[in-house]
């Protein structure tokens, strides 16, 4: 859950008083745009992505303008570009425009939790408006804060005196930099980056602030974030169909962690464990569609709705179900296989057989008791299955599985759905 | 600011070696102790642990106690209260829901300064409140192990604290050992000791860590404990990306170190665990350098390039963790903690592969489980039939379902336009053993149903025809006849079949007509001997000797009647009734499609079926020794099913030209979904009487209930499009209505009644009044286009016309349709409607006898009816069947605020 740009942002920082450029939205008239030209003497046109996008300017997707013709042409350029960052491909919806704030100096600022120092963490330094990387370690300021106490001033001064910051920015950013603290940690963000801040010189002499973007992530545990009132649509290029009623049922109880790999995966494998997430998504790749944790004891209900949402977006595709976790703790393992077993049959009774090897690898309370449940939905409908215990190398029992499904794409789909007499589709 | 701990760590650290993780010495406070999960997993752990839990909180549960094998837990509002009480502790364990957890920490530090550790279990926690703990705990001194995690357990003390570490039975996996185990994954914490065990190595220490954005007891932290642990002499680590907690640690003890994650970086969010996305240079591949670099290796171990140091070894797969550590521990001389324990090859526990053959590689046998498991999968083969969860069936069946598009209804996925075409005795066990009968198991049903048609001197007789004479519809007078046939008349019957499967359970019959079986190991007691054979009262019953004769005339094979027959002695009716439902029943019961419940009660409604159908016989046709004619010994030896119903109908035997319409009607009509009130009237009889205990519902009521949920609307207008066509045909010389050269200008006669139709649409719009609809014509889904179809009309349209058969009064239906358009009497081509198809089938059978006056009207009237009875009888079995197997008890009420008063 991240937000890029000042479209949103600037209002974000509005809650806490810290000035912004002016910014206007895909939707402004030619008038506005004119009048904040007139305003500023030169404006930015910046592409509008969802979620989270950086290095826009480096992948030349910031148009400048200093007349209306000039911001209607890179209006045009960039209203759908698109941007590629390392395996992700966001595609733009729109542009903001964004007035010019002329200043001297240029400031990088974070705040997200630094795990080499188990703190909320700031980053400061006043050699901003580049990617932060390409700087001297010298020139940056990385200071760990107590939680607790918050971001105080002295933290923001000691830092840019560590840093040698000029004079004449350190009393505006003392001020206004501490109030970002209240917008990260109150509002449910685990990251805040301002890069760059520009220092605007204000009429009678004096250095402003003025944010030139805007960056941040959302915890999605925190319900905070639900005090900003922020449009779902903004995190709509997070989650898709299936991850949406997922999540629908995430509670701390039974998790429902989802992520889709491959949307034309053929091994459809719910997974029980953070570890055994790990273990399987990497091991399977591309082969399974989703990537997911549903262990923490789901209860029998909770468990079966999962299923079903799982098993109507991806069965018809799957060859393999692959019902996968380590030696559950607590994980009460008749309750889920039984409901994944019934979930199962519900969806063969309403949307047709399908052709599928189930492979089930676990171990836990009520263990033979889960095999046995889902054993007798197998055979009641003739999908032929395998199910290894807990004394099998987990690792193993995931080729076995993807073995399993080289198999079925080379005719043991056929066979099987022969077997169930109906036609073999993919 | 933090409290001063362990020097040189920039933050404080509390634990100074492994064994103080968890000892016996402390003493554990519960927050949320009587929540779900830590009702399950903290009565384990106190027990482990030699009762190591002083008392809980649960705010408002205050004297309430927690249960456990060494004795109750109390439970107090809150931790002062508990404190007040006397019950000192050093150790917070945190079970509450996650908005919760930053201020049971609070509560924890704040209120007890004895305090030391907090483990927290709980998953999901803002990284807002996991900030915040960090800070308090730091300010006061306290280690947190978590969140989100397992706890710790201690396999020397035999210790567990928070989590559950080890399942429901620690003992097994945690083994005194030489190693650590230090485990981003709670699950593979359990999973690593496991594994660990089958290269012999047992463990010391066990930190399941967690991995939210912050692990708040990390590998460096662990790494200091472990160099003070004389008892570990090596440690085990897996972790994933994300973090820069396992960068630059100095190891001070060989490490075998597992990193998980690499595909990870593809994702773009955190699934399972939350800290685990990488951010810049902590990926897995960073992750891995970095150990690389730690243990003086230069690439990971893997069984074929197994590349260890005296320091360590990196592996991406937990599975290679127990040879890694051998060959790392190795180079120091040091051997295993103990002999190995079993072993991690791929062992399937169940499988079945239903005779698909995969290739050797994957085609693993099933190997024998290690104990306790082993017995109880021996107990569950034990286990006959499908076990099938109970849930509120109104309005649901897992028995019959309407394609809502073709208004095809299929019976346990059996479309009854296939079932129209089975041999009418296949289709009789189809809804109780979910699978067509076989020519060997339908042979057996002609004889079972046959054997309880005819009524003579049974009172079953007398009540039917009582309610015949009282001038009852036909379902009223097959009602009074099924609630005759009550539990106790089919009690032995019943008590048979289940001594039958007794006897055969966990042995290797797949079928009840592998006749070749090897009985030799089927020990029949003095007690259920007698239960098969006949009393002294029914030396003089026909029954069993004709019924024997038959199975022989018909070749039919069944274990469980050679079984019987070998007992040497006269068999009575019930235990070859028993036989027979137990041979049809077996397969299916052994490859799970249907419950024991079922196989059990398969006899009832074998014996209901013959009851029911020979009730709507007249009494007079019922005799000593024949039925309408026809002897004992030929329709036991020879008919079928389908020969029986003609005989109901129509007082004779048909020929095979005859019987097919028949079979094919009666396919037809077997179902129609749930929601028919049929199927309701079956449904709420079984409701009623409680599904949850089987044995109290009566069978032969809930048939009655689907009897008097049919009648004259529902059941008996069939005959209206019979007599639409009487009308039509009145004065016609059809002599034989399948004769394709009938001489009749079907086209004339469409045409003039669609005039007279229109002419009388049109006046009856003058009048304002209805229009009287016409029978077989039209449907509220088929329709709207230029020409439209019924698609089941045209199903069986398409077999008749396949096989050449004609049907004068089909095909006049079909010129009708054409003609009422064509007179401008319907906007568009209406349909000839499934309806049609089974008027015209069924006067096409009856035409003969109407024509010589044999049968009147009336007569026709209840043939069509009783044909409906007759296939709905096999969908109300597979109803009542389902809901007795799935249902509960009074599932089908319907709640208040559904239901409204009208005035």
């Amino acid at each position: 859950m991240q937000l890029t740009g000042l479209l949103h942002g600037a209002k974000l920082l509005g809650h806490v008083d810290f000035p912004t450029s002016e910014v206007l939205g895909p939707d402004a008239s030619e008038d506005q745009i004119q009048a904040l030209i007139r305003r500023h003497g030169q404006i930015f046109v910046k592409p509008l992505f969802k979620g989270g996008v950086g290095k826009k300017g480096k992948a030349g997707l910031i148009g400048r303008a200093t007349d209306l013709a000039q911001a209607l042409a890179e209006k045009e350029r960039l209203y759908f570009a698109e941007h590629r960052h390392g395996n992700v491909t966001a595609k733009a919806n729109g542009v903001t425009f964004e007035g010019g704030v002329p200043a001297e100096h240029e400031i990088y600022f974070s705040i997200s939790d630094d795990t080499r120092f188990r703190a909320p963490t700031i980053t400061l330094t006043h050699k901003g408006g580049i990617a932060i990387e390409e700087l001297a370690k010298a020139d940056i300021a990385t200071v760990p804060f107590d939680a607790l106490t918050g971001l105080k001033a002295f933290v923001i001064a000691n830092a840019l005196t560590d840093i040698g910051a000029p004079r004449e920015i350190i009393s505006p950013l003392v001020q206004h930099l501490p109030k970002l603290w209240e917008l990260m940690h109150h509002y449910g963000m685990t990251t805040l980056e301002l890069n760059p801040i520009r220092m605007r010189v204000e009429p009678n002499g004096r250095l402003t602030p003025v944010a030139c973007d805007f960056k941040c992530g959302f915890d999605r545990d925190d319900p905070r974030v639900a005090r900003l009132g922020l449009p779902d649509h903004l995190f709509a290029a997070d989650v898709g169909a299936f991850e949406q009623e997922v999540n629908e049922l995430r509670t701390h109880q039974g998790q429902s962690d989802v992520f889709v790999i491959n949307e034309r995966g053929t091994i459809l494998a719910p997974t029980f464990g953070g570890g055994a997430n790990s273990l399987v998504t990497e091991v399977l790749g591309e082969a399974a569609s989703i990537s997911s944790d549903f262990g923490g004891n789901p209860p029998y209900e909770k468990m079966k709705q999962v299923a079903r949402i799982c098993y109507r977006h991806f069965l018809a595709q799957s060859n393999v179900l692959f019902i996968i976790g380590g030696k559950s703790n607590n994980t009460d393992i008749h309750e889920t296989l039984r409901a994944m077993g019934d979930a199962l049959r519900e969806h063969f009774s309403t949307h047709g057989a399908t052709p599928l090897y189930v492979v089930v690898g676990r171990g836990g309370p009520n263990l033979v008791r889960g095999f046995g449940a889902l054993a007798d939905t197998c055979e009641a409908l003739g999908l032929p299955y395998r199910f290894f215990g807990f004394d099998s190398a987990i690792s193993e029992v995931v080729n076995y599985a993807k073995k399993i499904d080289e198999w079925m794409k080379a005719g043991g789909r056929e066979q099987i759905a022969r077997h169930i007499g109906i036609a073999a589709t993919t | 600011m933090h409290a001063r701990g362990i020097p040189g760590f920039p933050y404080y650290v509390g634990i100074a070696s492994l064994a103080d993780v968890a000892t016996r010495g402390d003493r554990v406070c519960v927050l949320n102790i009587l929540g779900g999960e830590s009702r399950q997993v903290t009565p384990t752990s106190h027990v482990f642990s030699g009762g190591n839990v002083v008392f809980g909180t649960s705010p408002g549960r205050g004297g309430q106690k927690l249960k456990t094998a060494i004795g109750d837990i109390p439970v107090f509002d809150n931790v002062r209260s508990g404190l007040d009480a006397g019950h000192a502790f050093n150790t917070g364990v945190v079970y509450l829901p996650p908005s919760g957890v930053r201020d049971g920490v609070a509560e924890l530090i704040r209120v007890n300064p004895g305090l030391k550790k907090i483990v927290i279990v709980t998953e999901k926690i803002a990284v807002h409140d996991a900030r915040e703990i960090r800070a308090m705990a730091q300010g006061a001194g306290v280690d947190v192990i978590g969140g989100n995690c397992l706890g710790v357990a201690d396999s020397w003390s035999r210790v567990r604290i928070g989590g559950a570490l080890g399942g429901d039975h620690p003992e097994e996996t945690l083994l005194q050992g030489t190693v650590a185990v230090f485990s981003n994954s709670g699950g593979f914490t359990t999973t690593i000791a496991q594994y660990l065990s089958t290269e012999g190595w047992g463990t010391t220490t066990l930190v399941s860590s967690g991995k939210d954005v912050y692990i708040h007891y990390g590998a460096r932290d662990f790494a200091h404990a472990l160099g003070n642990d004389g008892r570990s002499r090596a440690a085990v680590l897996y972790c994933e990306p994300g973090g820069y907690y396992e960068h630059g640690i100095d190891w001070a003890k060989p490490v075998v170190a597992c990193v998980v994650g690499r595909w990870k970086s593809k994702l773009t969010r955190a699934v399972g665990h939350a800290g685990a996305m990488a951010g810049s240079g902590d990926s897995a591949a960073d992750k891995e350098r970095w150990f690389m670099a730690a243990f003086g290796v230069d690439a990971l171990f893997t069984p074929d390039n197994p590349v260890v140091s005296k320091r360590g070894a990196v592996v991406t797969n937990i599975a290679h963790i127990p040879a890694a550590l051998t060959a790392v521990m190795a180079l120091s001389g040091a051997r295993p903690d103990f002999a190995p324990r079993g072993s991690l090859t791929l062992k399937p526990w169940l499988a079945n592969d239903h005779g698909i053959s995969l290739p050797a590689e994957l085609a693993l046998l099933p190997v024998t489980a290690p104990e306790p498991y082993a017995a109880q999968i021996a107990e569950l083969r034990r286990q006959v039939g499908a076990v099938i969860a109970r849930q509120n069936m109104k309005d649901k069946s897992g028995a019959s379902v309407m394609d809502a598009r073709t208004q095809v209804t299929s019976v346990h996925g059996h479309p009854v336009l296939e079932l129209a075409l089975q041999p009418l005795q296949a289709n009789f066990a189809l809804p109780l053993v979910h699978e067509g009968a076989g020519p060997n198991d339908r042979a057996l049903l002609d004889i079972a149903v046959a054997a309880e048609v005819n009524l003579v001197g049974d009172p079953v007789l007398a009540a039917a025809e009582a309610a015949r004479e009282a001038g009852n519809s036909p379902n009223t007078v097959m009602a009074a006849a099924a609630a005759i046939v009550g539990p106790k008349r089919v009690e032995r019957a019943l008590a048979c079949t289940r001594a039958l499967i007794d006897l055969f359970v966990g042995t290797p019959l797949k079928e009840g007509h592998h006749f070749d079986f090897d009985l030799s190991t089927i020990q029949v007691d003095a007690a259920t001997r007698a239960l098969f054979m006949a009393r002294e009262d029914e030396a003089k019953d026909s029954h069993p000797e004709a019924m024997l004769r038959a199975v022989r005339e018909r070749g039919a094979k069944s274990v469980f009647l050679n079984l019987l027959l070998r007992l040497d002695g006269p068999l009575s009716r019930d235990a070859i009734l028993a036989a027979i439902a137990t041979t049809i029943a077996w397969g299916p019961l052994v490859r799970k499609r249907i419950s024991r419940l079922t196989a059990e009660t398969l006899p009832w409604y074998l014996r209901l079926y013959g009851v029911m159908v020979g009730a709507s016989i007249p009494a007079k046709h019922h005799q000593w020794g024949s039925l309408a004619g026809i002897s004992q010994a030929e329709r036991y030896g020879s008919w079928t099913m389908a020969d029986l119903c003609f005989l109901a109908i129509t007082g004779k035997k048909p020929t095979p030209e005859q019987a097919l319409p028949l079979q094919i009607l009666i396919g037809l009509l077997i179902s129609n979904g749930p929601g028919s009130i049929s199927a309701q009237g079956a449904k709420g009889a079984v409701s009623a009487d409680g599904p949850q205990t089987p044995r109290r519902v009566q069978i032969n009521k809930a048939m009655a209930g689907f009897l008097t949920h049919t009648g004259y609307s529902h059941g008996g207008n069939g005959f209206e499009g019979m007599a639409f066509l009487l009308e039509q045909f009145r004065g016609v010389d059809l002599r034989d209505p399948n004769d394709p050269n009938h001489g009749i200008d079907l086209k004339a006669m469409a045409v003039a009644y669609a005039q007279r139709y229109k002419a009388e649409k049109g006046a009856a719009r003058e009048l304002g009044q209805e229009l009287r609809a016409l029978p077989g014509v039209h449907h509220p889904v088929f329709k709207g286009k230029p020409v439209n179809h019924d698609p089941r009309e045209r199903f069986i349209a398409k077999f008749l016309a396949e096989r050449g058969a004609t049907n004068v009064f089909h095909a006049f239906y079909s010129e009708l349709v054409q003609a009422l358009y064509d007179a401008g009497a319907t906007p568009y081509v209406f349909c000839v409607n499934v309806d049609a198809v089974i008027a015209a089938l069924l006067l096409g059978v009856l035409w003969p006898d109407y024509r010589s006056g044999a049968l009147g009207e009336r007569d026709l009237e209840t043939a069509a009816f009783n044909v409906f009875l007759y296939g709905r009888m096999i969908g109300a079995a597979a109803e009542i069947d389902d809901h007795l197997n799935r249902g509960r008890n009074m599932d089908t009420r319907t709640a208040e605020a559904n239901c409204a008063h009208v005035l």
